[in-house]
Parts: C-alpha cells; structure tokens; sequence
C-alpha cells in the first residue's frame, strides 16, 4: 500500500519559475526513500509540500489516504513528523521535557500519558538523563536526538528528516542514521533529504532529483553505481566507486579488489 | 555569555519553594496593596511590616544579601527621594537648620569637593556612605566656612515631617521591592509565566488571548541565551575584521552597533520563520485547545499563605480607617 501518493505535483514561488515541476512519486509504508539532489534541486520544498507548508500549485499529495488541503492538513500532519536541518531553531521548549512534550499538548495528548511518552523516548534517544536540561546546555547532536524524540512521541507513521545530519559532527551523525535504520526496522516510513551519498547507502530507494524533476527513481544500489546520473545532477561518487571508476580506466583488473571495493562502498 | 542566568531563580528549599506560583503572584499583588494602605501617620505599622518581612527570609530561608543585591540597583532612587524630601519638604516643626555662606570661595571649596567625590568614588567601595560624607562635607563647608566676600546666605532648614515622610517612602520602597525580589527568587522563570498565565485568565473576557503571550513569553526565555550567543559570535567576527567595541567616539560606536544589530536583526527573523515552520509541523495551532505538561497543584499551603496576606490587607486597611 502507497502512504505517500504524489500526484503530479508542481510548484512555483514565481510564475514561470517552477521549483518542483511534475513530480509523481509513490512511497510504500515501511520504505526508506532517499531524495538525494543539490543544492537548489527543489527536495527541501518537496519536503515542505509534504508536510504542508506550501500548497502545490498543481497536482495533489495524498498521505495516509488524506488529500492535502487547507482543511485537512491539521489531519494529516498526525501521520506525518519532520526533523529540520537547523537543530536549535527547532527547539520549541525551555527544557528537554518541555520539548517533547510540546507536540503532544498539541495533540491534546492527556498529561498522564504525555509524561509516559516523553519518558519512553527520552530513553529511546537516550536523552532521559537530560530531561530537565536546557537547550543551550546541549551539543547539536543531543539537540537533533531531542527533535527526533519530539517527533516519535507523537506516533507518526512516517518522518521525514530534511538534512537533518548536515549541521552534526561524525558522531552526532552516526547516532542519528543509527536512530533511522532501528526506525525503519520498526515500520516506520523514513525519508530522507541529503545531498550525502553516506545517507543514500542506507535507503531502500533513492530518487534524484534535479532542477525540480524527477531524473531517476531505482533501488539504492543500482542509483549509486549510476554514475552518469550522479554527474548529471552534480552528486558526488561514493569513495571506493571513484577507485574502483580508476581502477577500470587504468585496466587494472582484479575481481577481489574490485569486489571489495563494492562491499566498502555500502557499508557505512 | 551562555550560561547566564534569566530572571534571579536561585534553587533552595523552604515553603517560598513548595508554593503555587499563583498564590506569590496574588499574594504579591495583596501585599503591595496592603503596603499602600498604611497611613502616613502609622509609623510603627511600617516597623511591624519590615519585622514581618525580615520573618518572611527567615522562615523563607531567603539569604538577605541576595535581596540586598535585588535593592542595589534603587540605592540612588531611594537616596534621592530622602534628599528630595529633606530639601523641599517644609511641613511640621524645625528640627535643625544650619545657616549656608555662599561667596565665590566658600562654592570652589564645594566644587573642590564634589569633584574630588566624582574622581575617587570608584575606589571606594561603600558608595553610599561616601556619598553622605560628600553631602555633610558641602554642608559643612558652606556654613563653617566664609572665605572672602560671602554675597549672599542661605538657610538649610530639616523639618520633622521630612525626616518622616522621607524615612516612610523609602521603608515603603524597600518593602516592596523586597517582596518582588523574593517572588523572583523563588520561582522559576517558567513557572512564573505558567502562574501569569493563569491569573490573567481573567483578561479571555477582554479577548485577551493570554495562552498566546505566555507561548510568547516562553520562547523569548527559551533564545535569549541563542541570540546572545549569535551576538557575541557576531561581534567576535566583526572585531576579527577590526571592530574595536569598546573604544572610539560616540559617533564611531553607534556604527559599530549598527553592524552588531543588522546582522542580529536579519538572524532573528529567519530563526523565527524556520521556528515557526518546526511549530507548525509539530501540530501547532495558534488558538487552539491544548493540555499542558505542567499544571499548578494548589495546596493546603497556598490557602494559608493567601489568607495570612489578606489578613494583613484588611490589618491594614482597618488601621487607614479607623485611626
């Protein structure tokens, strides 16, 4: 079953000037999809369309058999959580615990279950320790941990993290794609928007996009040996493919190599 | 400049703690009244209420220097209307009068003084009884004194109703802004903006939407260490380019500020879109219902202590009456 249906949906800020323009795109629930694409390629409006804070210009998007619109976005955002680039200018709360539960007052969550639920996945993030801290007293990466927590206690079937990694040291980043992988095992529908190969290796599928189109949809491993596709949209190769690409050029031919090679590029 | 503390919270433990935020904010309020209330005769009702006040940090566990540190900053305005009080004020008996000489000489030997004040008074550290020894010290000049040709006479005259009314004001002062002091204290920030919260709800009638200022309230306490934080990066990267903030004219400081505060500007403006996106994301209606995290539990204590200060309004208020 589709959660996520993009019916040729088109936007533009200006006139003439489309930042998304015929996007059809179908997201199974319990996929990992990675929207990978440069700068200005339109995938952080695509995901503000997602999330409804932009109205397509054409087309429709349904999620979780919802079709958005002025009324029923409130609906839909139930479904559907967002984790932003910027961890402090997502932080809502004075403190950690007023964070998480910032979602669920919205919600209208009862109090005795919202200290429930902000005591499970505070833990979940292993952030239990610093509930009552504030947010100035934490790094990016516990900040980040914080903002995923807010969006698990409020049960959406789907997240999407919007660079959500990019402002984050290794470390930070290794624990937040950890996070997406255990969600993803879990059922939950993940998707991500990067321009980092490292993320896209994770995913179940990867769509690229360029200049507000979609310029290929496939399985992540098949978009990642791709290379004429990458290039094409300014995507960078993973490591171990450029060498193995010179390897090849320089006839230097070694099946073991070659396989190794490809085994380092999938993993993280 | 991250850690800096917002409002004057410093944790402890005593009743001050354990009570509802609402019942300080109402009992404050109660108080301050009942402290307008004494009559200006009342002399010794003005001695029970700073007794009851050293009770209250005592029972409180409140340290006086913190409240010390709280009235510091309106040592000059509570000077100044004693001053004010004893040059102007001219009701009631004489009580002392002292007869001022001015001629040329005697004013330099003044001026000699008040600058000689003005120069060394950041060596000394109690400025306040530096400032009193200043004052004696012009008095005295000018009567003691009549060097040269004295053109004209002066009388300083004390009347006993000054010394009271003056004495009266600044006790009434200083209760006060003990009171708000210990509110501040003993309540955390937050806390304090869930108690607002709920004793405007009055304002609803009003259409007021007083759920809103507190969401307000709660987010500026939640980026002003961010923002300051933002400024000093600012300014740092603005001295690396040779920005000297603390030296130049007041022509040449004004521009630096402006190149602080453009940057500052722009900065908060693209924080609160994107803030306002991560709220709307996260289910936020402007307006709408929603249940609170933290809910104020009234106790058996925060009866008492509203009756305890209605008490002492109605004390008050007979005493006005009556007497």
């Amino acid at each position: 079953m589709d959660i996520i249906q993009m019916k040729n949906v088109s936007f533009s800020y200006q006139q003439d000037q489309p930042v998304l323009d015929g996007i059809n795109l179908n997201i199974k629930k319990g996929e990992w999809v990675t929207i990978l694409g440069h700068n200005g390629s339109g995938k952080s409006t695509l995901s503000k369309l997602l999330i409804g804070l932009l109205k397509p210009s054409q087309g429709e998007i349904i999620i979780d058999n919802i079709t958005l619109s002025r009324e029923t976005v409130h609906e839909a955002r139930k479904h559907i959580g967002i984790v932003f680039q910027n961890p402090d200018n997502q932080f809502v709360g004075v403190t950690v615990r007023d964070d998480i539960a910032f979602g669920l007052e919205n919600l209208q969550v009862p109090r005795n279950e919202m200290v429930e639920r902000i005591d499970k996945y505070a833990h979940k993030v292993h952030m239990a320790e610093y509930l009552n801290k504030e947010p100035h007293n934490l790094s990016g990466g516990q900040k980040q941990r914080v903002a995923i927590a807010g969006i698990l206690a409020m049960q959406t079937d789907i997240i999407i993290f919007d660079e959500a990694t990019s402002m984050l040291d290794p470390k930070g980043r290794r624990m937040i794609l950890d996070y997406m992988s255990q969600l993803n095992k879990e059922g939950v529908t993940i998707i991500t928007i990067t321009h980092d190969m490292k993320e896209a290796v994770l995913s179940d599928r990867i769509v690229v996009l360029k200049k507000g189109k979609i310029i290929k949809v496939d399985k992540a491993k098949s978009v990642l040996k791709d290379q004429e596709t990458l290039e094409k949209s300014n995507l960078e190769l993973l490591l171990p493919l450029k060498v193995l690409n010179y390897l090849e050029k320089e006839n230097i031919d070694n099946e073991k190599v070659r396989s190794y090679l490809w085994e380092l590029s999938l993993t993280r | 400049m991250k850690n800096i503390v917002i409002g004057r919270y410093i944790p402890g433990n005593s009743f001050l703690y354990k009570m509802d935020p609402r019942t300080k904010i109402i009992s404050l309020f109660v108080l301050m009244v009942a402290v307008f209330m004494i009559p200006r005769d009342a002399f010794e009702m003005m001695f029970i209420g700073i007794g009851l006040i050293v009770l209250l940090l005592l029972i409180g566990k409140i340290s006086i220097k913190r409240v010390y540190l709280g009235l510091r900053p309106l040592m000059f305005l509570l000077i100044f209307t004693f001053v004010f009080q004893i040059l102007f004020n001219r009701q009631g008996p004489e009580l002392q009068s002292w007869d001022l000489n001015y001629s040329f000489l005697n004013i330099i030997a003044a001026a000699v003084l008040v600058l000689f004040w003005i120069f060394t008074k950041k060596y000394v550290r109690t400025k306040i009884l530096y400032f009193a020894f200043m004052l004696v010290g012009v008095i005295i000049i000018l009567n003691q004194l009549s060097l040269g040709n004295v053109f004209s006479t002066g009388q300083l005259v004390i009347h006993e109703e000054a010394l009271l009314i003056g004495f009266f004001i600044m006790m009434r002062l200083i209760i006060i802004v003990t009171l708000s002091t210990v509110l501040t204290l003993s309540t955390k920030p937050t806390d304090l903006n869930l108690g607002l919260e709920a004793v405007m709800k009055p304002l609803k009638f009003l259409r007021i939407n007083t759920e809103e200022i507190a969401m307000i309230i709660s987010i500026s306490l939640r980026y002003i260490p961010t923002l300051l934080d933002e400024a000093n990066k600012i300014m740092l990267a603005q001295a690396s380019r040779g920005v000297d903030f603390a030296e130049g004219k007041l022509k040449d400081k004004v521009m630096q500020i402006i190149s602080l505060l453009v940057p500052m500007f722009i900065i908060s403006f693209k924080r609160s879109d994107e803030l306002a996106n991560a709220m709307e994301a996260r289910c936020f209606i402007p307006g709408a219902t929603r249940t609170r995290l933290h809910q104020l539990f009234w106790n058996r204590l925060d009866t008492v202590a509203l009756v305890v200060s209605l008490i002492i309004l109605i004390g008050s208020i007979t005493v006005r009456v009556v007497v």
